[in-house]
């Protein structure tokens, strides 16, 4: 079970990411470190098409346990580039939401194959992206309200600007602990 | 006191920079930054018991507002006189200062929205921006002002001649109170970098626009200052797409 945090800059550029395995539910996870390297190899391309067409990811991240020579695999089966295209493409969806849902939390705002993405919006327009596969709504507002805090920190921080990304180990730390926490 | 003999590397990088910018600036205002000051600076910000200590991390220190935090005007009044002159010395002409003055506000505008709206609704079950037009120049009037300057603005006006334009009105801006602008550059106005902050806090919140300041002076409030709102096309556009639903 994985979720992935994205936080998006006003003109969508990227500024920090976040992979958590959630310990709730019992699903072995070969390595979260190799894993977390991208793959440009052939195989995983071909993981990526099939995944897009959405016929067998489904038997595809339920079956995959790492572990043999499947080689790079992401929490639910699924590539990192596959990960960050979904998470770009909602994009789309929430830009529509927010221009006349004045929340900032929306949560469930997208739906693609077994992923979901809740989204939070602050008010200067930055953009925290969270996929993830389960339900967890009061779970992942109190993450958002926790990495709002941490956001609004880094931003008060004068050495800071809206498009640096975010490098701080204290920050990586603290949205870790947070996830560990709330996801 | 051993920070004396010994300064922290950080401080002596702000005195040394506090000193040569008393070597440059007007013959006015030098006598204003002495060099005593350096070492007061020192003794507030060193003055904990044990100088080893690790500064507290930015994540450490709560984002809520405290009576200590407060800064006083005149400590402002001194900061801003030196952001104009540290300014007007790279600039050729009045407009591109104000057009830095504007870049600087903001930078303090961004902050200012991320942090005003999180002291207020992050303790809320359901945070809300603003989305609607009108409201969020009410925000900006007198929530943003409040925060910024202690008082809401004195008026919200919208422009006779022009659909796009809308004014907030401030009687007696407090940054530039201090200020007495030369006769040839009569032109100017300091309140740019008020300007630079509404212009944040509209682009923020979704609203872009072209934010001007300018000098109204009235018999009653010499320092009337305007700032002039130009909305883009797409801002009235989506009002009204708004409005017809």
């Amino acid at each position: 079970m994985s979720h992935h945090l994205f936080i998006l800059s006003p003109s969508d550029s990227p500024l920090y990411s976040l992979t958590h395995f959630s310990s709730k539910p019992v699903q072995s996870v070969s390595s979260p470190l190799a894993s977390n390297l991208p793959s440009w190899s052939t195989s995983a391309f071909a993981g990526t098409l099939t995944s897009l067409t959405g016929a067998s990811s489904a038997t595809q991240s339920h079956h995959a346990q790492g572990g043999g020579g499947s080689g790079v695999r992401m929490g639910g089966g699924q590539d990192r580039h596959v990960i960050q295209m979904i998470a770009n493409a909602s994009l789309d969806v929430i830009e529509e939401v927010m221009r006349r849902d004045s929340a900032m939390y929306l949560k469930s705002v997208d739906k693609f194959n077994e992923w979901t993405i809740s989204a939070f919006i602050t008010p200067g327009n930055f953009k925290f992206l969270l996929l993830h596969e389960s339900k967890n709504d009061e779970g992942i507002r109190s993450f958002f309200n926790e990495v709002w805090e941490l956001y609004v920190k880094t931003t008060l921080n004068p050495f800071h600007t809206a498009h640096t990304p975010i490098r701080s180990s204290v920050f990586d730390t603290r949205v870790r602990a947070s996830a560990k926490k709330y996801l | 006191m051993s920070a004396y003999a010994q300064p922290h590397p950080r401080f002596s990088v702000l005195s040394s920079s506090s000193l040569s910018s008393a070597d440059h600036s007007s013959p006015t205002s030098t006598t204003r930054f002495s060099y005593p000051s350096a070492p007061s600076i020192n003794t507030t910000l060193v003055g904990s018991p044990k100088p080893s200590a690790v500064r507290p991390n930015i994540y450490d220190r709560p984002l809520n507002k405290t009576r200590t935090a407060e800064v006083s005007s005149s400590a402002f009044a001194f900061l801003f006189s030196e952001v104009v002159q540290y300014t007007q010395k790279r600039v050729a002409g009045i407009t591109d200062l104000e057009r830095r003055l504007n870049t600087l506000g903001y930078r303090i505008g961004t902050r200012v929205l991320e942090l005003m709206v999180w002291r207020t609704e992050s303790t809320g079950k359901a945070p809300k921006r603003e989305i609607r037009f009108l409201p969020t120049l009410m925000f900006i009037h007198t929530q943003v002002w409040r925060a910024v300057f202690g008082k809401p603005a004195d008026a919200l006006e919208k422009s006779v001649e022009n659909e796009d334009e809308y004014m907030i009105i401030d009687n007696d801006p407090p940054i530039t109170r201090n200020i007495s602008v030369p006769r040839d550059m009569s032109s100017l106005s300091c309140s740019s970098y008020t300007a630079g902050i509404v212009e944040a806090v509209l682009d923020g919140l979704g609203f872009p626009a072209r934010v001007t300041a300018h000098n109204t002076p009235t018999q009653q409030y010499p320092g009337r200052t305007v700032i002039l709102i130009k909305f883009e096309k797409s801002v009235l556009e989506r009002e009204e797409a708004m409005s017809a639903k």
